[in-house]
């Protein structure tokens, strides 16, 4: 049975009609066409779903799409201006980061849940590699991710030093 | 809203509608395990009640000298609260350890409570620490030592309708700690886990040692021999082995795809000989002002 | 200013499908949606061995929103297969693995989908299965195939039984050898099944148009040959086939073989509306096409000095019920088990096995990391019984420039014992154990180029940009951002001058693929050729439109430059649009293998490997005392890529395979019990994580290939070989224990501690 539900997603507000056992995941790809939030293994065990909710990475897969409504959803279409890369994603492509890249909206969401969390502190190697533990990439290794994260957090901490 | 989901604003509308929908209805928290039944097929999940954003049940303060957490404190709170690390320390370890990043940002410690997993991370630390549940019903509230909530796997005491809304941790542990063994560093539901918390007397002996386990019976496991048998003791290598070795006999694990029962008993042992010493270099550090 | 040839080749520039994958407007197979699409499931088996009594799908079809049911008996009836045609679209009379599909539903969404799974009626009769290896190779073991002789298959399978190839490479006098030898080792080894584990589960959207064409959306690494299977399948004309692979979330050999689409496609024509087939996790484990579990004996004989004499080898592939990629995997396990090395006498022999489990792939280095634990553990064994060190017993064995390989061919450019030399440089190679539960450990090999065909088209575009077309499908290597490099300093233009076109059967080039470490290479080849044609066509029309001789006109510098004066790209472009009909220009590659001696190998698929690469790797490792926990500590890749034309992206390819080998070697392994899988998700199938790796450490040796454009070697596959051997022989160093299983656990480390 589907009922009326308002999700604030990327600053953008809509109004969908969508069931009690939609997932969040399905209702940002299938209802709302947004289809950088990938779908894997809807156990919370991959990472590809991830998405902020407000601002911290949650497991779009696990969580009801009602249960999110009066929430702030961001997801890797939202991390920049339509027609613009934020910082995070320009590492991400300096760095050789992306390979087949389908792990790697998850991936960008799960770091910049990271970076917020950081707020500008110095970042450390093994602490980036336990941020992004959660979402699994078969491609690269982590090495590259780890380094555009890490250069990307540096950059932050740095312009915290220069604002002070 | 759907008719099937259901947001209350209120414990006691919670409450209500548990009661009016039953058996097939379900209080939704983090939903980091019942959302990964439900997708699996394992669990029919045929109406939620959400819990999750019910007003106040995600406090971390102080009581007395311990602390009272609320149910909704999500793992990430209770890995990163300065109050749970110091106060705490097994707790704030065993958070950290449950699934990634995303799974911290939403599961919560009543529903890990609730859910009953023998391999539960924090309910072992939770026995360690003698923790109250607090626990809301439809005919008030009951303040029940976490064992006492433990029925088996998958099952809790609470009755229909009843509401984990906190937990209280009367006595800090600074003397405590957690380790979990799995096949991978990270993302791992435990193969076996241990949780301790020392408390010393003036003298400098065992005042108290409790001990619980993970993954190696059909609930969290308290070692209550090897607590009875430290009590009193001077606090040595020798004591802490021997614990082990009662923790080892106390163990009744399963062989299943992450491991055998025999490696079972045999991480049982270790890792309470480990947590043990950890906890009491804790202790020392902690009455000393020296790190461990 | 301008982009010259330094500035393109050998730079790591950032892949050109870098931006739509950051901002998530890629879209993969799984994102297409088309008007009217109906989604599609699978019946699967619960059984591993079962006759199909009778199949009752009339309930199914009453559910509102079921459009379509369909079985064996729907659909017509043909048995396919790459190398033996063995497996039909859905079970006839029997099931063979658990997992295996029987029915298929084509319904409104998924959960009407899954009532209908869920309401077809199955009468099983259930038969014992046959898992092991050691099973089903028995002399007298049951047939899981009971009409195997009448299959047709290729001739070069040497089939019996359970058997559905016997590969074999045998030189030299082995008794003699054997007889004279100073000692002779015998060990043996066994692989689990490894999923390649890509992020995307294999998807396929079909839709038929009204002159019978079938476009099938999907993620799959050969659109060539699933566009022939579909074909055979559905018994329609080839080009009645087009598929097209928009993005694709990782494949690593395991979206080589057909996957989701020949039932996408049999659906959407059932039902007359597109429809999507996606697997589930659980779907990928339990019938995907993951590596092959492997059986593996050794025997080495040595003489006095630590030479090599004789090796004898026997693998068994464990193919599942289908032979697959089987028979060729279980002969490619043959120059692994030869190793880099020189030896006077070899028998080796393998043999793909049919089991009552799921039918097998081609996953990166199909064989290899089997192989490689096998004779490279040993070769740590044999040299700790010597009291040689591990580097130098290799060091004194491995080929050198012009050794004959295995089946007598001449190598070339071999870099084996400099990439020994480096690795063990930057591991910090220290003989025996210094420390605790701490050691190191060190393997080598090497591997193919597979060759066959590439084609490339270029298109002038009218703003001066060049559209490469190619057949073979970027599965997230960068390969044809790499080839991209290559054509774009042919061309005198910028990297970001050059579109590269999706691959699509209906107007890509031929392709072999993106598979056998092969794409740069080729497709690289082919670039360089198309680059020839495309150059030799603008000079004509330059020389028509500005009136001046070809020979004077000059392709650089994005434009055309002409003794008088620099004409952009974008200008001619116009031009020649408006005067010449465009510019296409096309260019083909073919490498042929090396000669070699025939009479010294038999029913092998690729029997001499072409334009080998050489590679070392070495492992650092902790093991716990107690829990037996292992940690890499450090981990050293020292490969040979002959030239490393994007060296980031070859750095990616080296972190990405060893990783995906270090959950082989510690972690990964589809568990059977019974017939039955039982670990079909991602909590108990266990890839490694950011935390169970350290950062890979790439040494990158160049020394160029024989055929490779400017001397590129192929770097796809490598880096899965070597891991388990290295990890295996770093923690026998460290303890002691010598663990001839995969995966290594902490659990096999606690019991041979024990034992």
């Amino acid at each position: 049975m589907k009922a009326p539900l308002t999700l604030d997603v990327n600053g953008m507000r809509h109004e969908l009609e969508v069931s009690g056992e939609t997932t969040l995941l399905d209702a940002l790809r299938e209802e709302l066409g947004l289809t950088g939030t990938k779908k894997n293994c809807l156990e919370a065990e991959c990472g590809v779903c991830t998405v902020l909710l407000d601002g911290k990475a949650v497991n779009s897969c696990i969580l009801l799409a009602h249960q999110c409504e009066g929430r702030n959803i961001t997801t890797v279409e939202g991390l920049a201006r339509p027609g613009s890369l934020s910082p995070l994603q320009q590492a991400f492509i300096q760095h050789g980061a992306v390979q087949c890249g389908f792990c790697i909206p998850g991936m960008l969401v799960t770091a910049q849940s990271y970076l917020d969390e950081l707020d500008g502190r110095a970042p450390d190697r093994d602490e980036v590699r336990e941020a992004i533990a959660g979402t699994l990439c078969r491609c690269t290794g982590y090495s590259k991710i780890v380094d555009a994260i890490e250069a990307e957090a540096l950059r932050l901490n740095a312009a915290r030093w220069e604002a002070c | 809203m759907p008719l099937n989901f259901h947001r209350p604003s209120s414990l006691r509308e919670a409450m209500d509608l548990k009661q009016d929908l039953g058996e097939a209805c379900h209080f939704l928290a983090g939903g980091t395990d019942l959302m990964i039944q439900r997708n699996r097929g394992r669990k029919i999940v045929g109406a939620v009640v959400d819990l999750s954003r019910l007003r106040g049940l995600d406090r971390i303060e102080p009581l007395g000298d311990g602390l009272r957490i609320g149910a909704l404190a999500r793992m990430r709170a209770l890995e990163t609260d300065e109050r749970v690390r110091i106060l705490a320390p097994a707790l704030a370890e065993a958070a950290r350890v449950v699934g990634g990043a995303q799974v911290r940002h939403m599961a919560t410690l009543g529903g890990n409570i609730a859910n009953a997993s023998p391999a539960a991370d924090t309910v072992p630390v939770l026995l360690a620490l003698a923790a109250f549940v607090v626990v809301l019903g439809p005919n008030g509230e009951r303040r029940v030592p976490i064992a006492e909530l433990l029925a088996g796997r998958g099952r809790t005491t609470l009755q229909a309708a009843e509401i984990i809304t906190h937990v209280e941790l009367p006595r800090p542990a600074r003397g405590s700690a957690f380790l979990k063994a799995g096949r991978r560093k990270a993302m791992e539901i435990a193969v076996v886990n241990a949780a301790v918390s020392l408390e010393l007397d003036a003298k400098g002996l065992i005042h108290a040692a409790r001990l619980a386990l993970g993954a190696v019976a059909d609930r969290s496991l308290v070692v209550a021999d090897a607590e009875a048998m430290m009590r009193g003791q001077a606090p040595s290598p020798e004591l802490f082995k021997a614990a082990a070795t009662l923790a080892r006999d106390a163990s009744r694990p399963i062989s299943d795809v992450r491991a055998s029962a025999d490696y079972r008993r045999h991480l049982a042992s270790v890792l309470t000989e480990r947590a043990l010493t950890l906890a009491h270099k804790r202790l020392v550090a902690a009455t000393t002002g020296i790190p461990a | 200013m301008l982009k010259n040839y330094h500035e393109l080749l050998g730079q790591s520039l950032p892949r050109l499908d870098g931006e739509p994958k950051v901002n998530g407007w890629h879209v993969y197979a799984s994102d297409v949606r088309l008007p009217g699409m109906l989604v599609g499931r699978l019946l699967r088996s619960p059984h591993p061995h079962a006759a199909i009594r009778r199949i009752d799908v009339s309930a199914a079809l009453a559910i509102p929103g079921v459009f379509g049911v369909i079985t064996a008996a729907d659909v017509p009836d043909v048995r396919f297969g790459v190398l033996v045609k063995d497996q039909t679209l859905f079970a006839t009379d029997r099931v063979r693995f658990h997992g295996q599909p029987v029915a298929a539903v084509a319904a409104r969404n998924e959960d009407i989908a899954e009532r209908a799974l869920a309401a077809i009626v199955v009468d099983y009769e259930v038969l014992e299965p046959i898992e092991t290896l050691d099973q089903a190779f028995a002399p007298g073991a049951t047939l899981i195939h009971l009409g195997w002789e009448g299959y047709e298959a290729s001739p070069v399978c040497d089939r019996s039984g359970n058997v559905c190839n016997h590969s074999r490479i045998h030189y030299g006098d082995v008794k003699a050898a054997l007889a004279k030898a100073h000692r002779v080792y015998e060990h043996s080894f066994t692989t689990p099944l490894q999923h390649a584990g890509y992020t995307e589960p294999r998807t396929s959207v079909a839709a038929w148009d009204s002159n019978g064409l079938v476009t099938i959306h999907t993620n799959c690494q050969l659109p060539f040959e699933v566009q022939q299977v579909v074909s055979e399948v559905m018994q329609i004309p080839l080009s009645s086939v087009r598929i097209t692979v928009p993005g694709i979330g990782g494949g690593f050999g395991g979206k080589l073989r057909i996957g989701m689409e020949h039932y996408a496609a049999v659906l959407a024509r059932h039902v007359g509306r597109p429809v999507r087939v996606s697997c589930t996790t659980e779907e990928e484990l339990i019938a995907a096409h993951p590596r092959q579990a492997a059986h593996v004996t050794v025997k080495t004989a040595v003489d006095r000095e630590g030479k090599l004499l004789a090796r004898v080898a026997r693998a068994l592939i464990d193919c599942g019920a289908h032979a697959g990629s089987g028979p060729s995997v279980a002969a490619n396990t043959l120059q692994l088990l030869a190793g880099p090395y020189e030896i006077e006498a070899l028998d080796v022999q393998a043999y793909a096995v049919y089991t009552n489990k799921v039918p097998t792939g081609s996953f990166r280095a199909p064989s290899g990391p089997m192989a490689n634990l096998a004779v490279e553990s040993q070769m740590d064994i044999i040299a700790r019984d010597l009291g040689l060190d591990p580097l130098e017993f290799r060091l004194k064995n491995v080929f050198t420039e012009n050794s004959k390989g295995p089946v007598g061919e001449k190598l070339a450019s071999v870099s084996i014992a400099e990439c020994l030399n480096r690795a063990a440089e930057a591991i910090g190679w220290v003989r025996g154990n210094p420390e605790a539960n701490r050691g190191k450990g060190m393997a080598c090999g090497w591997w193919l180029v597979a060759g066959m065909s590439s084609g490339v088209v270029l298109r002038l575009n009218g703003d001066g940009t060049v559209t490469m077309q190619s057949g073979a499908v970027e599965i997230g290597t960068g390969a044809l951002s790499g080839a991209a490099q290559i054509l774009a300093d042919e061309l005198g233009l910028a990297h970001s001058d050059i579109h590269i076109a999706m691959a699509d059967t209906q107007t890509s080039p031929y392709d072999y693929g993106s598979q056998g470490s092969r794409t740069l290479f080729n497709v690289g080849n082919a670039c360089r050729n198309a680059a020839e044609d495309f150059k030799a066509q603008l000079r004509q029309m330059a020389g028509r439109i500005y009136g001046v001789p070809v020979e004077e006109v000059q392709i650089r510098d994005r434009g055309v430059v002409l003794p008088d004066k620099h004409v952009p790209m974008v200008e001619i472009a116009k031009i020649v649009n408006f005067r010449e009909g465009g510019l296409l220009a096309r260019g083909t590659t073919f490498t042929p293998g090396p000669a070699f001696d025939a009479s010294r190998v038999k029913n092998h698929t690729l029997p001499a490997w072409s334009n080998p690469s050489f590679f070392a790797h070495a492992a650092s490792v902790d093991v716990d005392e107690e829990t037996g926990e292992i940690t890499i500590r450090d981990y050293v890749a020292c490969h040979d890529v002959g030239y490393a034309m994007n060296p980031a992206a070859v750095e990616g390819q080296i972190q990405g395979g060893v990783t995906q080998a270090l959950g082989l070697a510690l972690s990964e392994e589809i568990i059977y019990r019974d017939g039955i899988v039982q670990n079909a998700n991602l909590t108990d199938y266990k890839m490694p994580t950011a935390q169970d790796v350290p950062d890979i450490r790439c040494v990158l040796v160049e020394s160029p290939s024989v055929s490779g454009p400017h001397g590129v070697k192929g770097i796809g596959e490598p880096p899965c070989i070597c891991p388990p051997a290295a990890v295996a022989n770093a923690i026998a160093t460290a303890t002691g224990l010598r663990i001839t299983s995969l995966p290594i656990t902490a659990e096999k480390i606690v019991a041979a501690r024990a034992a």
